[in-house]
């Protein structure tokens, strides 16, 4: 009996040992607890990994979700106020390469505070960005979670589109100027999944002016027109009087008033999804359409 | 004052009109995707793509374009002569950056009001060029009231009020730029930047009416124009009614320039450079000189923004750039040759 409390008491303190050197350890390497958030992205990737708690500033544009609309604005997603970064006092500052204010990401750095910046460019690399904030807020499974989440989003969508033949498409934000997406953007490589060709596919730049005759000659089967506040019926004013353009010939101009798409964060996969409905419509039919009535069936024709 | 000479006239204004049509023709059948032209006369009425690339895309563009182009550098000539100043252009008087002003608040307020135009059996034409052609109308009585020095036009007033105006204006632009979201201030830089890119034949044909006729009533003013620039005094003892004569001028200029930036934006250098180097080439004779601004701003433009579609394709290029980067090296490399040729 005593033999027995003795084990126990011995299991004690030396749980109580390990408790502590645990404690000793972590925070040695404590992870941040105030972060700064520099993109809408960044924002809605670090509320996806359920770390919402730990921003103390996010910039105008964080819209989503809707908590971020209620924390301390740093200034705009170009041109972030390094004062206001500074006064939040964060041990973290979370911004995306090639988009963030190299200037004024290198001046928060010299105030020692320390600046992550994440590439995210395309959809591999937006995965990998889930990761690696992961990995910086003290919880890699958690961003292993979220990447695969995502990759299993995106995989499903790309099963159901795949049997369809691919359809041209342009995916454009604003008509007057025509911005379209072009290559090397992670927006590209969703059209794809969703079963459609980008039309300025082969385009150097992530984003250009498209001249109205390119996508005359090009012939889009989907027009596709994106970003908050676009409007389908204006859309389809803009592209009314070129007939020969089979998407609006066949009706199919639409809008995708959403940012889903257009944000490299954690909603890339429910994006995907949306517009792909848009692309390979025939794909997401609840029935099954066998093709009758002359309808078009989501598999290749037969040879 | 000399004599007009009309076989230089003639000549001059014929080659270049010559010219003219020769630009309408090529920059129609050049650009970023091959056309086969056969099909696409074959087809000019039906949905086929090489007649809507032709008719639909690019003749209106093109036209639009020798409209701008022309009206600019028609502004251009009147505008050095009335400030007489060899910097004055278009962009300087403030009526183009009242206008961008109106456009601006109508890309953000109400991009997607469509007026139909005669109960929409002749389409309709967007709200923003309106709104910018009212802001050109507000901002041009403003700097006509602030430039009034002792009752008169006083050119020096009237450069300096449409500077300062234009940097006031500038900097609301860029307020408004930072507020608005994202993928908004995109557009309204686009805008800003001035593009020739349309597809409305009505627009079209209601700017080349308007410039034409504000082009011919300048140019019935090529005599007095030559007067004004020996100088206010001299020409008030020549006989011109200069206080008459400069607020007109300024009227008509600014009524152009508005309706061109309301439809094109602000494409720069044309109607600085092409001034100068007409002035180079045939003289400073209004009554000559005018006409051929008029026609060598409109091959100039024309030309300009076939290279702006083509050279990055598919992407296009804000046709200003093209404008500053060919038109200025050519323009100091006139300067040169000008400037030599007088020291021999």
């Amino acid at each position: 009996m005593k033999q027995r409390k003795q084990i126990l008491t011995y299991l004690f303190v030396v749980s109580l040992i390990v408790l502590y050197c645990g404690h000793i350890f972590a925070a040695e390497a404590p992870s941040p607890q105030r972060v700064v958030s520099l993109a809408p992205s960044v924002t809605e990737t670090v509320f996806a990994l359920g770390f919402g708690s730990r921003l103390v500033g996010v910039t105008t544009y964080c819209d989503y979700p809707a908590e971020a609309l209620r924390l301390p604005k740093i200034g705009g997603f170009i041109n972030p106020s390094v004062e206001a970064i500074v006064e939040k006092r964060p041990d973290l500052v979370i911004g995306v390469k090639d988009s963030s204010h190299p200037v004024k990401t290198k001046e928060i750095e010299i105030l020692g505070i320390r600046v992550v910046l994440i590439s995210v460019t395309s959809l591999d690399e937006i995965l990998n960005s889930f990761r690696s904030i992961a990995r910086l807020l003290g919880n890699p499974q958690a961003g292993e979670r979220l990447a695969q989440k995502v990759t299993r989003q995106l995989e499903a969508v790309k099963q159901r589109a795949a049997p369809a033949p691919r359809r041209s498409t342009l995916l454009a934000v604003g008509v007057r100027p025509l911005v379209a997406v072009g290559g090397r953007n992670f927006i590209d490589e969703l059209i794809n999944l969703a079963g459609g060709e980008n039309i300025a596919g082969n385009a150097a730049q992530p984003w250009l002016n498209l001249p109205d005759e390119y996508v005359v000659a090009k012939a889009p089967q989907v027009i596709i027109q994106a970003g908050m506040g676009s409007e389908r019926a204006a859309a389809m004013r803009y592209w009314r009087d070129l007939k020969s353009i089979p998407a609006v010939k066949d009706g199919r101009v639409y809008s995708y008033p959403s940012d889903k798409i257009l944000r490299p964060g954690p909603r890339v996969g429910e994006g995907l999804e949306e517009i792909a409905r848009l692309i390979q419509p025939e794909c997401f039919m609840t029935a099954p359409n066998n093709g009758r009535n002359g309808e078009s069936r989501c598999e290749s024709p037969r040879p | 004052m000399k004599v007009l000479d009309r076989r230089k006239m003639i000549l001059v204004n014929g080659c270049l009109f010559l010219l003219l049509l020769v630009s309408l023709l090529g920059c129609s059948l050049i650009g970023p995707v091959t056309l086969d032209f056969r099909r696409a006369f074959e087809n000019m009425f039906l949905p086929d793509p090489n007649a809507e690339i032709l008719f639909r895309t690019r003749l209106p563009r093109v036209l639009l374009g020798i409209a701008i182009g022309g009206g600019m550098a028609a502004c251009g000539v009147v505008l050095q002569a009335l400030l007489r100043n060899p910097l004055a252009c278009p962009q300087m008087i403030g009526v183009s950056g009242g206008a961008s002003l109106g456009g601006i608040l109508g890309l953000i307020f109400f991009p997607h009001w469509l007026l139909p135009i005669a109960g929409g059996r002749l389409g309709e034409i967007s709200w923003v060029p309106l709104a910018a052609f009212v802001g050109a109308l507000l901002s041009m009585v403003l700097i006509y009231r602030f430039s009034l020095f002792h009752g008169r036009l006083h050119p020096y007033h009237l450069l300096l009020s449409g500077v300062i105006f234009n940097s006031f204006i500038a900097a609301v632009i860029m307020f408004l730029n930072s507020i608005v979201d994202f993928y908004q201030a995109q557009g309204l830089l686009f805008w800003l930047m001035g593009s020739l890119s349309t597809r409305a034949y009505l627009t079209v044909g209601f700017i080349w009416a308007y410039i034409v006729f504000g082009f011919l009533w300048l140019w019935t003013k090529g005599l007095s124009l030559n007067l004004i620039t020996l100088g206010e005094e001299a020409a008030m003892q020549l006989g011109v009614e200069t206080a008459a004569l400069q607020r007109q001028i300024f009227i008509a200029s600014a009524l152009m320039i508005g309706a061109m930036v309301s439809v094109s934006g602000m494409i720069g250098f044309v109607g600085l450079m092409i001034p100068h180097v007409m002035r180079l080439i045939v003289g400073s004779d209004h009554r000559l000189l005018l006409p051929a601004s008029f026609l060598a701003g409109g091959i100039f433009l024309c030309w300009a923004d076939t290279v702006a579609r083509i050279l990055l394709a598919p992407a296009e290029l804000p046709v200003g750039i093209i404008t500053a980067f060919f038109g200025g090296p050519f323009f100091l490399f006139l300067l040169y040759r000008e400037g030599k040729k007088l020291a021999v």
